[in-house]
């Protein structure tokens, strides 16, 4: 993910004047297709994997070979390839994400139960990073060349250029070895029974320093954007018109300018989710995250070769859908789009 | 600069003007200069690290120094867990995360540039196919694929560059095909068709030299990004342990427990090099892009 | 829509940073540190995954170590790792060590209440035997099991299909009949309100987050001084100091050598170098051999001559690894049985460890007719340049570190290396399937050495697709072999230790597996809050991960003086110091941009 202050546009692909209807199938499909090829890549990309899960899962244990051979039967690992896939698909239809070999739960349940944590991280620190980097952007587009600009387009290069683990690591050592503000790890405090409020607050608490750590390193994304869409509204006719209208110079900020200028970072929003999720892997490792990221990363160790396919989907998915919402919301927004 | 040699003098000495023109203008974006200069400079000193730290004096079986020690005037950044010297390793460090991170880019961009091209250039369902894979590619947490890439081809430096390589060209590729849209709008590709140029005349001779100014300014965005990357999958275990990059100091750094154990001087350096030369090319890449992108101009 | 919603756009921005502020001041002062009155709930560091809690499939060393404070064997190591009682009182076993005999006291409970038996024992043994969808965890205690029968409520009696000088009591998890029947044992989950034997019963569990221990009021060496465990999960060590350091957490292990250090001499807590159950190895490839006696693997040719590999084990200066790597901490490596079994650690009459000795080795391979090549390098007999590969594990920062050691130390003696560090699953296939030529290794060690012998006769040789057994350094001898098989039925345990130690020596001395040290296990505690832990063994033994539960059954909380979870010292204050500095230095570069930056938007 680079730092594009060009929000790469939607580009239109089908024929000019379709209907919304049409449009739909067309994005739709799209990303119908996608999501195949992630079922299909997720299938056989972990299938070479180096390892073998029989011999990893039994390794350093009392175990006859009878015994690992039953084990490879069990895995279905002794079936051929193609048939291994046609079982997985069929079970995928049914909503079934197949059964651990590491963990002996099912996938889904699995998956479920890290869903959850990986959300509210990641949305709590996309909803932060979101609302700081698009006013710090707008600001700083209006007041360009201030003092304002520079330090807070200088500050926010320079948190977008820092590891996220690094960052994460030191915010720990300092604000919760240091200081002792914050907890130094999980979710919940451990060993207690908090309900409602309480719960709440607690998890709050343990949120703040992940949170933080995503957002100092992704919000600079949405702040260049905004400043940059600001600054072509700016330079637009009908502000001038506006102006000349009498419009007060805040009103023209708040009723024009801005408000075009959010269109392009809509798209952006959307597309940047999925590098987020991404980025949640060393979060939730920094911070012992009971999330999603760290259950792939530990899929790998055996490789437990459900559990990789199952987040690889679901992780895809999730991204996939995003995009076809910006797509949707950024037709429904625009109004060229929308009379077309 | 990247604009090939053309046959035809005056398209070349005009290209130059504009070069020259574009040099002026980027000069003038301050800190696309200034991160230009220390980019400079670092890498003079990764070029110059086998001269300034002659690599016998980082073999641990040769070292005098004690481990860990904090930063004295012999080792002004202190001694790593094995005794050797954190500002060698540094300067090492520098050629290796500069490598995978160039090394990455020019995969990356050649993808990409490639793809992107392509999916300008042809219509109809060679388009379609090659968006579906562009978007798939951009669609695909980056992060997930390359550590199960790394996983698979799981030895040495050129997997880490293979696998941030493959994982990062999608957004160059999008770039890149709108850009080779708007280009083979303009008359002189009409013309070109006309007179019997090739899919590849076409692309190599007119649309190549057309794509690469921005092209090169993605380049230099992605590089940062590499050297992220880079340090990222070092953390996650995945990087090459081997060779003394800024991540697998980082590593090698955290594996040791140097953080909590309080050596500032082997966890804060890595971390701040790699933030100071994504900056760098972070701030290099925006001016390049301002100069270069038309639709920037002006802001 | 544009001025409401950018107003409120810019509301709902303050209230979030009101928010996030106000929570780092509301929580902060409430630390996690306030318990109730009662006898507190010791809370401990799970810094490694957890599988499952079902004692028939978990196999992670988490899971087990959970489930010892759960399920009692009929037999338990104890606190020096001597067979002590369990849920038998005694035991015997016939002249010839075919027929073991267990007593089972009368008036054990399990923690339910309900009445523990032999019949409790029976049922256990026999739903692994004839269940192989109960094998996964505990199949190989099972191998050599012809029948297990309870006669009568106290007696136990299991039969071998061989003599076996090990107790066959040891190590299975005995689970409770009346709860284990009534589920389907190879999927129960066995998480919630579970029943147990032991001082510690699982209460709940919380997937990545935490899992809940109760005392057992029914443990028939008495209660627990300490109202339960609560397993705190930490996938970060350094963060796990941390909470150690605030007091969110009592005792921790799996430390550092540099953060060993910094905890030492902290306020509050203590610090504990235990002696570790496990050898850190470096395995020469001799030829590896199939199953069908075959070759298999690309391990280089050269490596089959034993002169090669004693030269290069000479050439490689094991304290100088300890010291670096361990920072001293731990015992240099004998045979691969580590020093905390003393019965089993050492050599036999006769042999001792390679010495570390470059002159020695340069002049075997000289002898030997290794000559030097033009580079330095050393010809193998078809005049190659002797070039070998170092494998290791790249989620192993020590092995990189004794790479950085070996390759010069190689060099010194001609010999040129090529190190790579991979994924431990790769380190796994290529180990099992002879494609390596050198390797960083090491195993954990029970008290009990007879399956870290069987891996290395003849018959664990793999098929040649690597399935089947496994060998451990792809080498056998029949001379071992017999050794293996005497100590596997002798009786007496002085006659057994020698023969053990006989087979580990013929072992080492083929050159294939040079142990480098047993490292200490490093753990730290909040001795302000508890005390009393009972390491194993006794005299520099650990507190956790132990092979029973000792450890954390003698934690007693301390009463005298409640002390507060005091910060960490030096380390803490420095981290502080280096924010602050941190700070100023964003702060400079800033004002440095804002100099520079004048024209950085032209109009």
């Amino acid at each position: 993910m680079t730092l594009a202050e060009s929000t790469p546009a939607l580009e239109e692909e089908q024929p000019r004047g379709s209907t919304l209807g049409r449009y739909l199938a067309w994005k739709g499909g799209g990303a119908a297709i996608s999501l195949v090829m992630v079922v299909v890549l997720g299938f056989f990309a972990f299938r070479v994997l180096p390892g073998d899960p029989a011999i990893n899962l039994t390794r350093g244990r009392r175990v006859s070979a009878a015994e690992v051979e039953r084990l490879r039967e069990e895995l279905g690992l002794n079936d051929p390839l193609p048939w291994q896939f046609v079982s997985y698909l069929g079970d995928l239809l049914r909503g079934d994400l197949g059964v651990s070999y590491v963990y002996n739960r099912s996938v889904g349940a699995l998956i479920l139960e890290g869903l959850g944590p990986t959300v509210l991280l990641t949305g709590s620190a996309a909803l932060v990073s979101i609302v700081l980097g698009l006013w710090l952007g707008q600001k700083a587009a209006w007041t360009r060349g201030s003092l304002f600009d520079r330090s807070q387009t200088g500050l926010a290069l320079v948190f977008w250029s820092v590891p996220t683990f690094w960052l994460g690591l030191i915010l720990l050592l300092v604000f919760s070895g240091g200081f002792g503000w914050f907890p130094s790890g999980g979710m919940v405090t451990a060993g207690t029974d908090l309900r409602g409020l309480a719960l709440v607050l607690d998890v709050a608490h343990h949120l703040v320093l992940p949170v933080l750590t995503m957002v100092a390193v992704v919000y600079a994304q949405y702040l260049m954007v905004m400043r940059a869409s600001v600054l072509e509204e700016m330079t637009s006719d009908y502000l001038t018109t506006a102006r000349a209208k009498g419009l007060r110079e805040d009103l023209v900020r708040t009723r024009h300018a801005v408000p075009n200028a959010l269109l392009p970072t809509v798209t952006l929003i959307f597309l940047t989710i999925g590098g987020l999720v991404g980025g949640a892997v060393t979060v939730e490792t920094v911070f012992s995250w009971p999330g999603l990221g760290y259950l792939t990363f530990q899929g790998l160790s055996a490789p437990d070769l459900p559990l990789l396919q199952g987040t690889f989907v679901v992780f895809s998915s999730i991204v996939i859908v995003m995009n076809f919402v910006a797509e949707l919301v950024y037709r429904v927004l625009d109004p060229r789009l929308r009379s077309s | 600069m990247t604009a090939p040699a053309s046959p035809v003098s005056v398209v070349r000495a005009r290209r130059r003007a504009r070069a020259a023109g574009l040099w002026r203008e980027f000069v003038a974006t301050r800190s696309g200069l200034v991160g230009l200069l220390v980019l400079a400079v670092v890498i003079v000193l990764a070029l110059l690290a086998p001269l300034l730290v002659p690599i016998e004096t980082l073999d641990v079986t040769r070292v005098t120094a004690g481990i860990n020690e904090p930063p004295s005037a012999a080792h002004p950044l202190g001694t790593d867990p094995s005794g050797r010297d954190v500002l060698g390793m540094l300067l090492w460090g520098a050629r290796v995360s500069l490598l995978v991170g160039f090394s990455a880019t020019a995969v990356s961009m050649l993808i990409g540039t490639a793809v992107g091209m392509a999916a300008g250039h042809f219509s109809g369902l060679t388009q379609a196919v090659i968006m579906r894979v562009i978007d798939f590619f951009l669609v695909v947490p980056s992060l997930v694929l390359a550590i199960v890439l790394s996983a698979v081809l799981s030895r040495g430096l050129w997997t880490i560059v293979i696998a941030i390589g493959v994982t990062s060209w999608a957004a160059t590729a999008r770039v890149v095909r709108s850009q080779t849209l708007t280009i083979e709008a303009r008359p002189y590709i009409e013309r070109a068709r006309a007179l019997g140029g090739g899919h590849l005349h076409v692309l190599g001779r007119h649309v190549l030299p057309a794509v690469m100014p921005l092209v090169l300014a993605n380049t230099t965005l992605t590089v940062g990004s590499a050297v992220i990357a880079e340090s990222t999958l070092s953390f996650l275990g995945l990087g090459d342990a081997t060779q003394f990059s800024w991540g697998s100091m980082l590593k090698r750094a955290l594996d040791t427990g140097a953080a909590t154990a309080g050596f500032w001087w082997f966890v804060l350096p890595p971390g701040l090099a790699i933030v100071l030369v994504v900056l760098c090319f972070t701030l290099v890449g925006r001016a390049l892009e301002a100069v270069l992108n038309p639709t920037l101009r002006g802001r | 829509m544009g001025s409401s919603m950018v107003r409120r756009v810019r509301g709902a921005m303050g209230v979030l940073v009101a928010a996030v502020l106000a929570l780092g001041v509301l929580v902060a002062p409430a630390p996690a540190s306030a318990e109730p009155a009662a006898a507190p709930r010791i809370k401990v560091a799970l810094t490694s995954d957890i599988d499952t809690f079902n004692p028939f499939l978990a196999i992670l060393a988490s899971s087990t170590d959970i489930l010892r404070f759960q399920y009692e064997p009929l037999v338990v190591w104890g606190p020096d790792n001597e067979i002590a009682p369990g849920l038998a009182e005694s035991w015997e076993s016939s002249e010839d060590a075919r027929t073991w005999t267990f007593t089972v006291p009368e008036g054990r409970l399990w923690s339910d209440g309900q009445p523990l038996t032999s019949d409790d024992v029976a049922w256990t043994f026999q739903q692994v035997i004839d269940n192989d969808a109960l094998q996964q965890a505990n199949g190989g205690l099972v191998e050599n099991v012809e029948s297990v029968t309870a006669p009568d409520p106290q007696t136990v009696q299991i039969q071998l299909t061989a003599p076996q000088a090990s107790n066959p009591g040891a190590e299975l998890p005995i689970v409770p009949r009346h709860v284990w029947e009534g589920v389907d044992a190879a999927t129960y989950a066995n998480d919630t309100d579970t029943v147990g034997s032991g001082p510690f019963v699982i209460e709940s569990a919380t997937t990545g987050q935490s899992v809940e221990m109760a005392a057992n009021p029914h443990f028939w060496r008495g209660a627990p001084k300490v109202s339960g465990i609560t397993w705190v999960v930490y996938r970060n060590s350094d963060a796990a100091v941390q909470g150690l350091r605030a007091g969110e957490i009592d005792v921790l292990n799996g430390l550092t050598p540099a953060q060993f250090q910094s905890l030492e001499g902290q306020p509050g807590i203590t610090t504990n170098s235990g002696a570790g159950r496990r050898y850190q190895s470096i395995a020469i490839n001799p030829g590896a051999i199939d199953a069908e006696g075959n070759p298999m693997g690309d391990g280089n040719p050269a490596l089959r001559d034993p002169v090669l590999r004693e030269a290069i084990f000479t050439a490689i200066d094991r304290q100088a690894l300890l010291d670096t790597v361990r920072q001293g901490l731990g015992v240099p490596g004998q045979t691969e049985v580590p020093s905390v079994y003393a019965d089993y650690f050492g050599f036999a009459p006769g042999y001792q460890a390679w010495p570390f000795d470059p002159a020695a080795a340069n002049q075997m391979l000289d002898e030997a007719g290794y000559e030097r090549g033009p580079d330095g390098i050393r010809l193998d007999q078809d005049g190659e340049p002797l070039r070998l590969r170092l494998m290791g594990r790249n989620t192993d920062a020590s092995h990189q570190q004794m790479a950085d050691f070996i390759g010069p130390w190689l060099a010194d003696i001609g010999i040129a290396t090529d190190v790579m560090m991979v994924q431990p699953n790769q380190v796994n296939d290529d180990s099992t399937l002879g494609n390596y030529d050198l390797y960083f290794t090491g195993w954990g060690i029970g008290p009990d050495p007879d399956f870290q012998l069987s891996i290395n006769t003849c018959a664990s040789r793999p098929n040649a697709d690597g399935s089947g057994a496994t060998s451990e350094n792809n080498w056998c001898s029949p001379e071992f072999d017999e050794l293996y098989a005497a100590q596997h039925a002798e009786l007496d345990p002085g006659r057994r230790a020698e023969l053990v130690k006989e087979a580990f020596s013929v072992l080492y001395a083929a050159a294939v597996n040079m142990p480098i040290y047993y490292a200490d296990t490093l753990e730290a505690y909040r001795s302000d809050r508890f005390t009393g832990f009972v390491t194993q063994p006794t005299e520099g033994g650990v507190i956790l991960s132990q092979n029973a539960y000792w450890g954390l059954y003698g934690a007693e909380p301390v009463v005298a003086e409640e002390a507060g979870a005091e910060d960490g010292g030096l380390p803490a204050g420095a981290w502080v110091a280096i924010a602050v500095v941190v700070v100023a230095g964003a702060a400079g570069v800033l004002i440095a941009i804002r100099r520079r930056g004048g024209a950085d938007d032209r109009e």
